[in-house]
């Protein structure tokens, strides 16, 4: 009897034996980086002898990302009932939600700690990790709710509100609670990235920074298997709370865009308006904050005390050369690294048409890696594979061919089945229908991984360099931190926002141009 | 006196990618207190329309909607009006007994006034024993019943269906036009039907108008003149046909 007749989860658990079996086998030899990949005996055997450290470490850990994530999701899905209410407000605060989406967390990390004190910089980096999902999620789970019973409710004179509490906020529960879903891991990445900033004695980010430059690979494996643990108990969590409420199948990602209100279209001074303000919107917000905090100047840099850093103060050409100099580096590895993990992501996925049991049986190992706080892991992989530049490409390739695997491979699943065979029906091959059907189908799905990783490739290249390799933003980042550099902090967290909005904003222009020209949708 | 619904001269465009279209052209109607009307016409010619705009669900470009001598807006928010759309329309979520009390929660009424009048709609529509059932566990036909049984949960004046038995099989919305003849007949409220079935527009409305598309308008009214109340034998008299076919030459266009 073959194996492809056992349950879902019998296959899975047979394939996690696989893995722990070939790695116990792998560690025992140290056939890898002599042994920086420890047995899984050893590195539970650490974990118990190293227990007595963890509980105030996952406290310190757990309360950055608990609070954040209450915060954060509050934050999230009032906004998300604001923007679906009152379409206007998302398209002004598009521009902040873009940037908030796209910021890599560990360039404004270093701010944050400066600015704030204590926990917080912990607790804002986390609910910022849960803002956008949940947001986006609030927002398309309340549009999509069926508008036959928006309409009952209209008919009896309810206006927004009764629509909301009546029809709208029970349908988006599901949507909203996968969002939460997404939001757990982040949190506790945001946490983490945050105590890599600096600040605090406790906290699982702490404990790892601190352990790297002692090379025990068991216990750097110990800590990320808790740190995952963690974020995977989260995961399932509100997995299982929204199995309950709603025992219908929810995507596992989550759309990566806003959606914009097919509304009358407005005079163009109007649209004028509300792109202006929407571009001013993160700035003023940038402003308002620093002088509501009184952080003193010295410290906090204002947009035109950034300006004046960079362009008008003495020192300024030689800001200028070194922030170039960082960028020539970061820039070009975060591209080939995305390009390259997105070129895997894609043909794995593709190939999931032609030989649909190597995805299924990848698929759950795929799925568990959306719960790792991937890029909190970076550690293990310096250990791993050294401090070259290396290891920027395997980090940046391992964040973004993840999560675009799943978004793409979960696309293809829903090309209708007729559409491929009707090519097949016409006697084309299996390369001829990949060609006229599959691909092109999957085109949506590919600029959604696209806008979703963006962001995770810098992320995954800045942490690489500032922990490993000693080269580009990451690198600057950090040394400007030991030099008290506050302007370079602020020019380097600015830049890498700024960049990273902008290759999202150059993927939204090309995918909406390719998929208009091919009458699709974008995939939410 | 009151005027059930009237419509004066309304006018609806829609713009959509710079193209315009007519749904409604100075189309007026006067429908009498208590009275049964169907509308019917090709896709296309605003008949839903204008069903939307006696409900305040949209608003016309020119011309005046009232139902019971008010705008609709303030109708519907009297709970003066009660509707039931093509699909059900029921939320997954709550049981038959809370579905068809919707509307009371959208009003702001107590339910505890109503717990009688709901358990009586369920006999109406023949749910007895479902009351706690949900939507999934129902089949197509019983979840409009469910539907109609909320549409009268008000005790409306003014009763809108849109379609309501256009995704059921010929055998059961023959069954439920009888029913719904019935429950008019007690209520006495002034209806308004929308529907595509000749046949279901002859046998419960005491006139017919007949509209025709671009631009949306009346093309003609033709009375009932059968006796009520109406039994099933009526399908197979040779008058029945006989109003059939006008209704059918007059969507024809002669």
């Amino acid at each position: 009897m073959g194996i492809s007749h056992w349950p879902g989860w019998a296959r899975a658990l047979l394939n996690l034996a696989l893995v722990l079996l070939v790695w116990e086998v792998v560690g025992q030899f140290q056939l890898v980086a002599s042994g920086a990949l420890p047995p899984p005996s050893a590195v539970l055997l650490r974990l118990v002898a190293d227990w007595y450290d963890y509980p105030e470490h996952i406290a310190a850990t757990l309360y950055g990302a608990g609070v954040g994530f209450l915060i954060g999701n509050l934050v999230a899905v009032a906004a998300g009932v604001l923007f679906a209410l009152y379409p206007i407000t998302s398209r002004v605060a598009r521009g902040l939600n873009v940037a908030i989406f796209a910021l890599p967390p560990i360039a404004i990390s270093p701010i944050l700690v400066l600015t704030l004190s204590d926990m917080a910089p912990r607790i804002v980096l986390a609910a910022l990790g849960c803002y956008f999902v949940t947001m986006t999620a609030t927002v398309v789970g309340l549009t999509q709710a069926d508008a036959r019973a928006v309409d009952v409710v209209r008919a009896y004179g309810g206006r927004k509100w009764a629509a909301l509490r009546f029809v709208q906020w029970r349908s988006a529960l599901p949507t909203i609670l996968s969002g939460l879903r997404i939001a757990a891991p982040n949190a506790v990445l945001g946490s983490i990235l945050a105590e890599f900033g600096g600040g605090g004695r406790w906290g699982l980010g702490v404990y790892l920074l601190g352990s790297l430059g002692r090379a025990e690979p068991d216990r750097l494996w110990g800590i990320g298997l808790v740190a995952t643990g963690i974020a995977a108990l989260a995961y399932f969590a509100f997995a299982a709370l929204a199995g309950a409420i709603n025992r219908g199948s929810q995507a596992v990602t989550v759309p990566s865009a806003v959606l914009s209100a097919g509304d009358k279209p407005r005079p163009a001074w109007q649209q004028a308006l509300i792109i202006a303000s929407s571009v001013a919107l993160p700035f003023a917000l940038w402003w308002v904050l620093l002088a509501v905090l009184r952080v003193p100047s010295m410290i906090a840099k204002t947009p035109p005390g950034l300006f004046e850093y960079l362009f008008l103060l003495p020192s300024a050409p030689i800001a200028q050369g070194k922030l170039l100099a960082a960028l020539a580096q970061t820039l070009p590895m975060t591209l080939i690294g995305m390009v390259l993990g997105l070129a895997l992501a894609f043909a794995l996925a593709l190939s999931s048409q032609i030989w649909p049991a190597i995805v299924r049986a990848f698929m759950p190992v795929a799925l568990v890696t959306q719960t790792m706080p991937l890029v909190a892991l970076t550690p293990l992989l310096v250990l791993m594979l050294g401090r070259g530049p290396a290891v920027i490409l395997w980090i940046t390739i391992s964040v973004t061919f993840f999560p675009a695997f799943v978004t793409m491979a979960q696309g293809l699943l829903q090309v209708p089945r007729a559409a491929l065979e009707v090519p097949k029906a016409y006697g084309a091959g299996i390369y001829k229908q990949l060609r006229l059907v599959s691909v092109p189908a999957s085109l949506p799905y590919l600029f959604a991984a696209t806008r979703l990783t963006v962001p995770r490739a810098l992320l995954g290249v800045m942490i690489a360099e500032w922990l490993a390799t000693g080269t580009g933003l990451g690198n600057l980042l950090n040394q400007s931190r030991g030099y008290m550099d506050y302007g370079m902090i602020w020019a380097v967290a600015v830049v890498s926002v700024l960049i990273s909005v902008l290759f999202y904003q150059i993927v939204v222009v090309v995918e909406r141009r390719t998929l208009g020209r091919l009458g699709m949708a974008s995939a939410e | 006196m009151a005027s059930g619904i009237a419509l004066r001269d309304v006018s609806r465009t829609f713009v959509s990618r710079g193209q315009t279209t007519e749904a409604l052209r100075s189309v007026s109607l006067d429908c009498a207190p208590g009275s049964f009307t169907a509308l019917i016409g090709p896709s296309g010619c605003g008949k839903s329309t204008i069903l939307r705009l006696c409900l305040g669900l949209d608003t016309a470009n020119a011309g005046t909607v009232t139902v019971d001598d008010l705008p609709p807006a303030e109708a519907t928010r009297k709970g003066i009006t009660g509707v039931a759309f093509q699909d059900a329309a029921l939320l997954p979520w709550r049981t038959v007994e809370k579905n068809i009390a919707l509307p009371l929660d959208v009003l702001g009424l107590s339910l505890g006034d109503y717990r009688e009048r709901i358990a009586e709609l369920i006999a109406l529509v023949g749910l007895n024993g479902f009351e706690k059932a949900l939507p999934a566990e129902l089949s197509g036909g019983m979840r409009q019943r469910v539907a109609i049984a909320r549409s009268l949960v008000t005790t409306p004046r003014v009763l809108f269906l849109d379609e309501p038995f256009g995704a059921l099989d010929q055998i059961l919305r023959k069954q439920m036009n009888i029913e719904l003849q019935r429950i008019w007949m007690e209520t006495q409220a002034t209806t308004l039907l929308v529907t595509h079935g000749i046949d279901e527009a002859v046998f419960l409305a005491d006139r017919v108008v007949v509209m025709a598309s671009r631009p949306g308008r009346i093309s003609r009214i033709i009375e009932i003149d059968l006796p009520r109340p109406r039994d099933p034998a009526l399908f197979n008299q040779e008058h029945f046909h006989a109003l059939e076919r006008q209704v059918s030459e007059a969507l024809d266009g002669h």
